[in-house]
């Protein structure tokens, strides 16, 4: 009787054990067999007709099986995504590993305030996963990329490491969403897609190519603007690191070494911004000399006054905007306490500061560049 | 005295079981309050707990051998006003554990199983925290001390781990003009560590501490992990997107990979969690018991079969039922939800226990003078 009272607990809790996940018989309403998840990697949305447009690829197989490309769309992300597992009973579309989040133009403008909250909402998608703005529409970048050999999130891939390499920057959803909640504005990287077969003249090479633009710029209502390639590298100088980028000055075309800025504000007798003073200092290597060579000095100065006019252009951006992607209001409140002592509304001044722009450029010659 | 509760497994059960709340409110209603300056409420907050503390060693100090805080407030109070307590305080503990469940259940819902109804997970807690206030509570408080260093060795991994993911500048800057919502900040970690006096009910069945430090450090490491996770989340989401996700030091686990060997890990942490849910829920359980006790003058549940209703065994029984009313009956929308969660409970918390305790302590001043003067003078 006492050996038949020790199992007694075993006997409460076993009954428990069949609310567990298992084979077939399980309380929870989600769950997956593995083998029949279909695990998207890129997934493109997009405003056309007033609709929202979802597109998603699966990836490469593991023996190189052709990526598996839909599109679907409805009134909402969560409809449209729905559709799209109508057209796959067999397998079911598992969210909870995308790489990429690439966003049409038109869905960056109007639905940006909707995809995160969908992804805060959705117990699957990561906020760390890199946002990427299409010039044009997403889906054209997710079906037209893929191919037999190749694919969507393959050609990012490739280009996120690229774009790491030479010195732009991927952002995250995550990134953006905490800076366009703080008021401020977000980058983020844009691209546009190029069909294949302008430069490669084979048969089987016709589906598009994602080749990076610079910079998109998110603000609290959605996309405010897509930055030229110049003042995105400007934005890069300003925020980042643009070691590796490749710069054209005068017909010269240049690796920039070393590139680094300074921010800090100006203020009046009561405290408030009067303005804002940056300085860059950039270190580049000419790579290949223009035909009209100049002198060593000529270059330093036509250095510096190219990517001056970059910058402006990227601070004129930011003003008419109103979006501080820069970041000019934590770098004036880091460098400056005056700012945080005056307490007034920095989107109200910040559009109409005038802003002072210094660049000190530094050519390093073909025998100063490291071998 | 082999068969009571040791103060270090006391101290692991409360530190557990605090930490449900813990995450439940924190970050975000701390930045709500603190904004940006969130993480540094932790040292507003340590008064009103050094306060409870002061003043449940005060009770501690005239509770007999073998008696909780439900016998100490009977004989106090008197008993009929002190009937009327115990019951109050029995049906708060009832009812805090069937929320402690729902938002544990729903949590759990809308972070890993998406489309699943909380009442499987619901039922599944109660029948185990039913199990365990049934049985012997030594096997809960060693339950754990096993379970707090999963937890810790868990949200040491996660604040490591995001680490890259962490901007310092967003913590920054904070001035002496942010001291007034940094010290609002501190009301949902006071509400936090308000828990832990609940387990005054249960002082019956824990040794008398040598060191009367015992709950320090618990609580010390309780608020350093508030701070650390406030910290943590405002550097990684910023103050306004913290504030505006609905769990985001969950979607913050969601977002840490261990390369390719775990691109996710949300899951296993998650899940961790549900142990903090069912101890607290459990001890909460019990500790409705201890002050219902008094009341029918029934006698200690413990050294008895599972089964044995016998010496009011059945009103665990009736209380689990009284828990999983609640949880069920709790079903709201996740709006609604949320201001119970943010607002209602943990003003209910501090009332209940800051304010009753304060109360309790204040009216039976005549009446620990007057135990001071009857006891012996050395």
């Amino acid at each position: 009787m006492r050996r038949v009272r020790r199992f007694t607990p075993l006997l409460y809790v076993l009954p428990l054990a069949l609310t567990l996940a298992g084979c077939g018989l399980s309380m929870a309403s989600d769950r997956h067999d593995v083998e029949r998840l279909m695990l998207i990697q890129t997934m493109g949305i997009d405003r056309l007709d007033g609709r929202v447009h979802v597109s998603v690829s699966t990836g490469l197989g593991p023996e190189e099986d052709p990526a598996l490309v839909m599109t679907a769309s409805a009134h909402g992300i969560e409809d449209a995504i729905a559709r799209l597992q109508n057209y796959s009973p067999e397998n079911q579309l598992f969210y909870a590993h995308i790489q990429y989040l690439l966003l049409g133009e038109q869905a960056a403008r109007q639905d940006l305030s909707r995809v995160i909250e969908w992804v805060d909402r959705s117990p699957t998608v990561r906020t760390d996963t890199a946002l990427v703005i299409v010039e044009g529409t997403a889906k054209d970048a997710v079906t037209g990329a893929s191919e037999q050999a190749t694919d969507i999130t393959q050609r990012l891939a490739s280009l996120d490491r690229q774009a790491r390499t030479v010195g732009w920057s991927v952002h995250t959803l995550r990134e953006a969403a905490a800076a366009i909640s703080e008021g401020d504005g977000a980058l983020c990287l844009a691209v546009e897609t190029a069909p294949m077969d302008q430069t490669i003249f084979t048969d089987d090479m016709r589906s598009d190519a994602v080749i990076p633009l610079g910079y998109a710029v998110l603000g609290p209502d959605g996309l405010a603007d897509i930055l030229t390639p110049e003042q995105s590298f400007g934005a890069e100088l300003l925020t980042g690191d643009p070691t590796g980028l490749l710069i054209t000055v005068d017909g010269s075309t240049m690796e920039v070494l070393e590139g680094s800025a300074e921010l800090k504000g100006a203020y009046g007798p009561d405290g408030a911004p009067a303005g804002i003073s940056v300085r860059c200092t950039l270190r580049a290597g000419v790579l290949e000399k223009s035909d009209d060579a100049a002198t060593p000095e000529e270059l330093d100065a036509a250095l510096s006054q190219t990517v001056g006019r970059w910058v402006t252009g990227a601070l004129e951006t930011a003003q008419t905007t109103r979006c501080d992607f820069l970041g000019l209001k934590k770098a004036v409140l880091t460098s400056d306490h005056a700012l945080a002592r005056w307490g007034g509304d920095w989107t109200d001044i910040f559009p109409s500061l005038p802003m002072t722009v210094t660049v000190d450029g530094f050519v390093d010659r073909s025998y100063d560049l490291p071998e | 005295m082999d068969e009571l509760i040791t103060r270090k497994q006391f101290a692991a059960a409360i530190f557990v079981s605090l930490l449900s709340p813990l995450l439940r409110l924190l970050p975000q209603t701390a930045v709500e309050l603190a904004g940006r300056g969130a993480w540094l409420s932790v040292l507003p907050a340590a008064v009103p707990l050094l306060v409870l503390g002061a003043i449940l060693a005060s009770f501690r100090a005239h509770m007999r051998p073998g008696e909780g805080l439900g016998g100490l407030i009977l004989r106090w109070l008197g008993p009929v006003f002190g009937r009327i307590v115990l019951v109050l305080y029995a049906a708060w503990f009832l009812f805090y554990g069937g929320f402690i469940l729902r938002s544990g259940a729903d949590r759990l819902a809308a972070t890993i199983y998406p489309g699943s109804g909380p009442t499987a997970f619901i039922v599944v807690t109660v029948a185990l925290c039913l199990l365990v206030a049934l049985g012997d509570l030594r096997a809960a408080a060693r339950t754990a001390v096993l379970m707090r260093g999963v937890l810790v060795g868990a949200l040491a991994a996660v604040l490591a781990l995001s680490i890259p993911n962490m901007d310092a500048g967003r913590l920054l800057p904070v001035g002496w003009r942010d001291a007034g919502s940094i010290a609002l900040g501190a009301l949902p970690l006071a509400s936090v560590g308000a828990v832990a006096g609940g387990f005054a009910f249960l002082s019956g069945y824990v040794r008398p501490a040598e060191d009367r430090r015992w709950l320090t450090v618990p609580m010390l490491t309780l608020l350093l992990l508030g701070g650390a996770i406030c910290a943590a989340v405002v550097s990684v989401f910023g103050p306004a997107l913290t504030h505006t996700l609905t769990y985001p030091f969950f979607i913050m686990i969601r977002s840490i990979s261990l390369g390719d060997l775990a691109p996710r890990i949300e899951a296993l942490v998650i899940a961790a969690w549900v142990g903090a849910d069912f101890l607290l829920c459990a001890f909460l359980l019990r500790c409705a018991h201890e002050a219902l006790r008094p009341v029918f003058s029934l006698p200690a549940p413990e050294g008895r079969g599972l089964s044995d209703l016998r010496g009011g065994r059945y009103l665990i029984w009736l209380e689990a039922a009284a828990v999983l009313t609640c949880a069920l009956a709790l079903d709201m929308p996740p709006w609604q939800m949320r201001l119970w969660s943010d607002r209602l409970v943990p003003l209910a918390s501090d009332i209940m226990l800051y304010g009753g305790y304060g109360l309790l302590w204040l009216v039976t001043i005549p009446a620990r003078r007057r135990a001071r003067s009857l006891q012996p003078r050395e």
